[in-house]
Formats: C-alpha cells, sequence, structure tokens
C-alpha cells in the first residue's frame, strides 16, 4: 500500500492500538455520537483546565478509519485550547490522515468530530 | 462467460470484479448503443409532435409498452406503466391505495423489505392511521410462511412483498403468497427489484395485483422502471404525480383525467431510458432464460461452497441454492463491514458495506451492518475464487 493510501500501516496501527482509548476519572465534558449508517458508536471525554484541553479519553466500537481518526484527532486536541476546537472543521479532521478519504467513508472519520462539538456544548 | 465481451466497462476495466449488480447492474454495449442511437437519429418529443421523427418517437416509446408487457405477461399494455423506477413505482401504489384505508386497516409486510417497500406504507400511515405487520423470517432466511398465514388472520387489505431479498437472496414462493394473501381478501404489491434480471416473471402466472422493478437492475439504464398494474385497479387508483400528458381535460375549474397507462405518466416521460429499458429486455431474451438461469445457478453454487471454505465468514440467508438469487451478504468476524469493503476495493473487488436499505432486516439479524457481494451473468466461477482468496487475507490486511 503506499504513503497515500488511508489503509497504510501507519493508521491501522492507530485502530489496531488507538491513542487516549478509554474513560477519565472525572471528565468535565462528556458526548456520545452514532452513526446510523453502520452502527459505529463513539464516547469523547474532555477534562478542561484554564481554558485548555488537559486531558481526553474515547471510548466506542466503529471501523478501521473512525477509530484511527478519533485516536489521530484526541491526540491533537490534548493541550489545545477550547476556543481552537470549537472551529475545528470537518476538512481538518481528513488532513490528520495525509491521505484522500472517499466520499463513502467521510461519515466514519467525521464522527469523532460530531462528539466533541456535543461535548463543547457542555462547557 | 461470453456475455462479458458484450459489457464494454470490463473493456475498460479488465481485471474488475464487480459484484455490485444488486445496486446496478453493468450496461451491455447494445443498451448503450441504443441511447446513443435515440440521441443520434430520433431525438424528438414524445405524444406529441406530428413530423416524422416526433412520430418516430412516439413508435419506439410506445413499442417498448409491448414488449414489457410481453416480457412479463401482462394481459394488456395499458397495463404496464413507466415511471423512474421501483421507488416510483412503489409511491405510486402506497399513495394511491392508502387513501382507501383507515385505523381499522391494516396492512402486512415482511422483515425482508427495502426501505422504499417499507418507507412509504409508514408516512401514509401517519395519515391513515392504518396499522403495519411484519411477517418474520426463519432461521435460514426464508419467509415464515406460518406466522405469515397466522398475520393473514388478521385480514390485512393490502400486502407487500418483495419477490428476491437484496440481502439474504431467497426468492419467495410470490405464487403461494399471492393465493393466501387473495384468499384472505388482501390486494398484493410484488416488488420484482431484484428478480428481474434473474428469472422469468409472469404476472397472469402469479395472479399478482402490482409488480414493480426498475431498468438499471436489468442491464438497462438509469432513470426508467416499470409500475405493473391489473388494469380494473389501475383504472381506479388515484394518479399520485400530476401535470401535462396525464389530462384529459383542464378548465380553470377542475380536471379530469386521462385513461391509463397515461393518467400515471405525467410530464416529459424518459424516453431514451424507455428505449434504453427496450433494448435490455432484447438482451436479455437474446441470452435466453434457460442460459441465464443455468450460469447464474452455477455461480451460486460456486459461491456457496466458496463461502463454506473461509473460515470467520458467516453468510447472510438461505445456504441451500435452491430458490436463491445470487445475492450473497455476509459478515467476516472481526472485521468491520465498511473496513471490509474498501480493503476488498484494493483487492478490484467491488462489494456493497451497509444495511443495504434494510434495517429492519438486519436489526433481526442483530447486525448494524453486512457486506454484500451480488452477482450477475458477466460474472464468472473465477472471480468468486478471487473474492474467497481475498476475504481469507482480510484479517491479516487489517491486523497485521
Amino acid at each position: 500500500m503506499d504513503e497515500r493510501d488511508i489503509y497504510r500501516e501507519e493508521i491501522l496501527e492507530q485502530y489496531r492500538h488507538p491513542h487516549n482509548f478509554g474513560a477519565l476519572e472525572k471528565p468535565d465534558a462528556s458526548a456520545f455520537a452514532a452513526n446510523p449508517i453502520c452502527g459505529d458508536e463513539i464516547t469523547l471525554e474532555l477534562q478542561v483546565k484554564d481554558g485548555s484541553v488537559a486531558d481526553v479519553a474515547f471510548k466506542g466500537t466503529g471501523c478501521a478509519l473512525s477509530v484511527a481518526s478519533a485516536s489521530l484527532f484526541t491526540e491533537w486536541m490534548r493541550g489545545q485550547k477550547i476556543a481552537a476546537l470549537k472551529k475545528v472543521t470537518p476538512e481538518f479532521v481528513e488532513q490528520l490522515f495525509k491521505a484522500p478519504v472517499g466520499p463513502a467513508r467521510l461519515h466514519c472519520v467525521h464522527l469523532p468530530l460530531g462528539a466533541l462539538r456535543k461535548a463543547l456544548d457542555e462547557i | 462467460m461470453i456475455t462479458r465481451n458484450q459489457f464494454p466497462i470490463f473493456k475498460k476495466h479488465p481485471k474488475l470484479v464487480y459484484f455490485d449488480s444488486a445496486a446496478t447492474s453493468q450496461k451491455p454495449q447494445s443498451v448503450i448503443d441504443a441511447i446513443n442511437e435515440f440521441y443520434t437519429s430520433t431525438n424528438a418529443p414524445v405524444h406529441r409532435g406530428v413530423y416524422a421523427s416526433a412520430e418516430g418517437t412516439t413508435s419506439a416509446y410506445e413499442g417498448v409498452r409491448d414488449q414489457v408487457k410481453e416480457f412479463i405477461n401482462a394481459k394488456h399494455r395499458e397495463e404496464i406503466i413507466f415511471t423512474s423506477g421501483t421507488t416510483l413505482s412503489i409511491n405510486t401504489v402506497v399513495n394511491g391505495f392508502a387513501q382507501t384505508l383507515s385505523s381499522d386497516d391494516r396492512v402486512l409486510l415482511t422483515d425482508m423489505e427495502h426501505h422504499a417497500m417499507i418507507v412509504p406504507w409508514q408516512a401514509t400511515a401517519q395519515w391513515m392511521k392504518f396499522a403495519i405487520d411484519f411477517a418474520p423470517l426463519t432461521s435460514n432466511g426464508r419467509l415464515d410462511l406460518s406466522a405469515f398465514k397466522n398475520l393473514l388472520a388478521k385480514k390485512p387489505k393490502f400486502v407487500g412483498v418483495t419477490y428476491a431479498s437484496n440481502v439474504l437472496g431467497t426468492v419467495n414462493p410470490i405464487k403461494e403468497i399471492v393465493a393466501l394473501a387473495h384468499q384472505a381478501g388482501a390486494v398484493v404489491l410484488v416488488d420484482a427489484a431484484q428478480a428481474i434480471a434473474h428469472m422469468p416473471v409472469d404476472v397472469q402466472e402469479l395472479d399478482c395485483d402490482f409488480l414493480v422493478f426498475s431498468g438499471h437492475k436489468m442491464y438497462g439504464p438509469n432513470g426508467v422502471g416499470v409500475l405493473y398494474g391489473k388494469k380494473e385497479l389501475l383504472e381506479k387508483l388515484p394518479p399520485f404525480i400530476y401535470g401535462g400528458h396525464m389530462i384529459e381535460s383542464v378548465s380553470r375549474e377542475k380536471t379530469t383525467y386521462a385513461p391509463i397507462p397515461a393518467k400515471f405518466e405525467a410530464g416529459t416521460p424518459p424516453v431514451a431510458e424507455v428505449i434504453g429499458l427496450g433494448a435490455a429486455i432484447s438482451f436479455i431474451k437474446g441470452l435466453g432464460w434457460d442460459e441465464i438461469e443455468k450460469h447464474e445457478q452455477a455461480l451460486v453454487e460456486h459461491a456457496l461452497e466458496m463461502f463454506r471454505g473461509v473460515s470467520d465468514v458467516t453468510l447472510l440467508g438461505p445456504l441451500d441454492s435452491k430458490d436463491r438469487a445470487p445475492i450473497f451478504s455476509f459478515t467476516v468476524a472481526g472485521v468491520h463491514p465498511h473496513d471490509g469493503a474498501s480493503l476488498l476495493d484494493r483487492s478490484g473487488i467491488a462489494v456493497r458495506a451497509g444495511h443495504h436499505c434494510t434495517q429492519v432486516l438486519h436489526e433481526s439479524l442483530s447486525l448494524g451492518a453486512s457486506m454484500r457481494a451480488s452477482l450477475a451473468i458477466y460474472n464468472t466461477k473465477e472471480e468468486i475464487d478471487v473474492l474467497g482468496t481475498a476475504l481469507q487475507g482480510l484479517k491479516k490486511k487489517l491486523y497485521g
């Protein structure tokens, strides 16, 4: 597989061993998002300190792309200002893959963003 | 098989393993040529102009109506309505029939129906307040006929049933189902979208009241489909789409409607697509049902054997080849269907992933989604083996 393939080893590693997988002890915000097309689910938790993300975790079940997306995305979130999280676009999440995402799989990649937006409503 | 050469897409992509024919079939050169020839030589409005090319268009369009009549053995040519596809055909029947129902009435569907059958009934039930029952399936993916009979005892006014499941491949005993439903006093609509390319359909033999299908799943173009209905029922059914051509007379005060089939063909019809549908029927007839059924039956048997031999694969639907269309939905343990389909694509295999517009069915199987390989006459046993090999390697590809 070439380096522009979304199913390259580096991405599959994120699926096999996702970063930030689990739950936080005292989350300041928590949100659930699901994908009706395939039944994928994610619960995202944030801990906020001084207007920035102090800790982040996610749980759920999904395809390789939705899990890898949550892994890459939560990795980026850590330390970011809440104001910056509010500005995240779907395109930004796609770019974390460094490979084109086909139109049929965008819903997988965007799932964690749906959870983030709900979580931000709680803060 | 020799027919593969007649599909230009396989000349362009010789290694393409196209296993998504239940979604849409590929088109033979003769269908593409017929559409091209129409736009190149004849194109003119249908049913309007008095000049030569307009008359040519009208006779070509109406000629396909005769072809469809013969293809499904309808009694009268005006029982053939051209629509945009199965979905509009079903909506036309449901919208008209639902107007005769009230809160005391019931409609009977099955758990294997496509959303195109379920959703129009549910939407109309919101304003006409009738009840909808769903006949369950047996554990081997066939319609539970004894449960179906029990639900018929509730005296539904209408039964909507698929001829062949777009997920399970199950071919339902439609003739028996129609007879049972008629005994119970119900009108029957048969969704033949997944049957029409795979087996001869004879509406008089089945005695169904309505039967619907799409052109693009039977080697024809997109945007055209058929609504067959018994003459007396179509005459009673109110129109669904209003506009030009479907009228008899229009004044400031009121409109009277044209007789069938025009009553159900408002607006400019998809003429080129109808002509393409005619070419698709000629293509199927040129091959002959004996050849088609022989080839596809061999594919079904080979595929069932292949699926049996791959570990971690669970096939949905009947495991025996009897009354089975070449449609195979499956799951692979540990592999999300969308990952599976994306990875198979990397081996040049086109399969579908999702719920295939059958969330009720998937829920009854406790599944969110599955992969589906659906075959047609241009597929080969060798391609099934390519899928088998790719499935064997799927888990390794995903988990390393």
